[in-house]
């Protein structure tokens, strides 16, 4: 029982990294924005098209093919940003962006029915399906990656944002907009680099995650939702937080699988329910996320 | 009076529901404190937002020594030497104090010349080089003040907009922002002033402005207008006499 516990905990924070990869782009635009993509689970699955189309009919790595991915989806996340979200200003604009952004799921959902179909893929590599025996364990391969990646990609999005001048920026204007204008910065091209940043990032997620499970064109729905619940609760606009909260959530419903499978997601919401009875704010509210 | 470093002729602006000033016409002398005054309404906070280009005038021209602003953005503004402190504090809370100098010095691609700016500020206030490690939010409103003092002189400007800066201090520390205000003066400044305490805002200051209902009313020197029988009444309790310059 300890053993298939202990299993159970390393599968939980393997797959948080994957979710990590998927959930930081999300508050990332929240921080800068003030708005919740809602497209931003099935931009996940577009990520996840990307490496599936580069690797099945190019044979492109799926790690190389990253290095295609990535900028696509940043070009991607700026033109929506330009198209929809730029556009949105006033009292209404929160409210607004969440109906924007939904229907710009709803075209990306509806493109990628056009082009792969409604069947359920996965992407495939020599560690998708391959596993390394640590202490009597069998670890796949791809898990490993991502968690380790997930880290990576945190570390990176944390020496942007504290030690480049783009960085300073994005912060400034995360914490006062009009005096971020006031002191020369670039509001407006601040926001469409941080939406294009947080859509860039993913196409690492969509990959991890395309090669984790067989997703459809329609899979980003289930996604925004746990993604959702993940930043909130790791603290909105968090980047830490997000990968703290990832870890916790995916333990917590790998931990409950053993006892009753059919829990596992009524467990996931609980715990987010639970944790703000306490904290409100998530694991680093909103004072400990501008201080971190 | 000295050069204009600053020019408005005919300013109309704003916000969608009608026009707030509504042909304003004055100048800013260099090197000198020109401190607007007037009730509340009055336009003065719109004026500002007109002059640092957060908010487009629909008529007129504003002018920086010959150079016309209207239409440029508040980063080409900026990069005129045109800096504003706004009336709400504008520190980044969370980050230190030292962080919040150095965006003032955001639009400056030179890292050395940035050093060098905030070693000039740290001079000219240096309380504000004591406080430098802490973090700008733990700071009280009057020492916040002064951090967005030096933050605007980064850039050495040559103008710099102070609206309101005693909005919220006690008056043991509006002295002493008001006092900041001077050294920035004395050190070569050119300041536009809007106060709603317009009796400490026109002592300080070489010229007065005093507006109602979007419109300039009066100008003249800050003694001037303080000592206007009119402008007594209307907005400083009627305690001051004598006579004055209308605009």
């Amino acid at each position: 029982m300890a053993r298939e516990l202990i299993h159970a905990i390393v599968d939980g924070i393997l797959t948080g990294g994957v979710y990590a990869l998927m959930a930081v782009g999300l508050t990332l635009i929240f921080g800068v924005l003030d708005i919740i993509n809602i497209a931003q689970g099935v931009l996940v699955i577009l990520g996840a098209y990307l490496s599936y189309s580069l690797s099945t009919r190019a044979h492109i790595d799926l790690f190389t093919g990253l290095l295609i991915t990535i900028p696509v989806m940043f070009i991607i996340g700026v033109v929506i940003h330009w198209a929809f979200i730029r556009r949105l200003r006033g009292t209404e604009r929160t409210s607004m962006t969440l109906l924007v952004t939904y229907a710009v799921a709803l075209i990306i959902e509806g493109v990628l029915y056009k082009v792969y179909g409604a069947d359920d893929v996965q992407l495939q590599a020599s560690y998708t399906t391959s596993s390394v025996h640590i202490f009597g364990f069998y670890l796949p391969w791809i898990f490993i990656y991502g968690f380790i990646v997930a880290v990576c990609l945190v570390v990176a999005l944390y020496l942007l944002l504290y030690r480049t001048r783009l960085g300073r920026s994005v912060r400034a204007t995360m914490q006062d907009e009009n005096a971020a204008r006031l002191v020369g910065i670039e509001v407006n091209r601040v926001a469409a680099l941080t939406f294009g940043i947080g859509v860039a990032v993913t196409a690492v997620g969509g990959m991890f995650f395309g090669a984790t499970n067989a997703f459809n064109p329609n899979s980003g729905y289930d996604l925004i939702s746990r993604l959702l619940a993940i930043i909130i609760l790791g603290g909105l606009g968090s980047i830490g937080g997000a990968l703290a909260a990832s870890v916790f959530m995916l333990t917590l419903e790998s931990v409950v699988t053993i006892w009753q499978p059919t829990w596992a997601i009524a467990v996931f919401y609980a715990a987010l329910v639970l944790v703000l009875l306490i904290r409100p704010t998530g694991f680093l509210g909103r004072k400990a996320v501008r201080a971190q | 009076m000295s050069e204009a470093a600053l020019a408005l002729d005919g300013v109309v602006a704003g916000y969608g529901g009608g026009d707030v000033l509504r042909g304003v016409t004055f100048e800013v002398p260099a090197n000198q404190i020109t401190c607007v005054v007037g009730p509340n309404g009055a336009g003065k906070s719109t004026l500002m937002k007109a002059i640092s280009g957060l908010l487009k005038p629909r008529l007129g021209t504003v002018t920086l020594n010959g150079e016309k602003l209207i239409g440029k953005s508040p980063r080409q503004i900026l990069k005129l030497g045109v800096v504003q402190v706004p009336q709400n504090h504008s520190l980044f809370k969370d980050m230190t104090v030292r962080e919040n100098i150095d965006l003032g010095g955001y639009i400056l691609s030179d890292r050395a010349q940035v050093a060098k700016r905030i070693d000039a500020v740290f001079d000219l206030f240096p309380q504000v080089r004591d406080w430098a490690g802490q973090r700008a939010g733990e700071l009280s409103g009057g020492q916040q003040r002064l951090v967005e003092f030096a933050r605007a002189l980064m850039l050495d400007p040559a103008l710099i907009l102070l609206d309101e800066p005693s909005m919220g201090l006690s008056p043991l520390v509006l002295r002493s922002v008001l006092d900041a205000a001077r050294q920035m003066n004395a050190n070569g400044a050119t300041i536009l002033l809007v106060e709603q305490n317009a009796r400490a805002g026109l002592k300080l200051s070489h010229r007065g402005v005093v507006m109602e209902n979007g419109v300039v009313r009066l100008t003249g020197t800050g003694t001037e207008v303080l000592n206007h029988p009119e402008i007594g009444e209307l907005y400083l309790g009627g305690a001051v006499k004598n006579g004055a310059q209308p605009g």
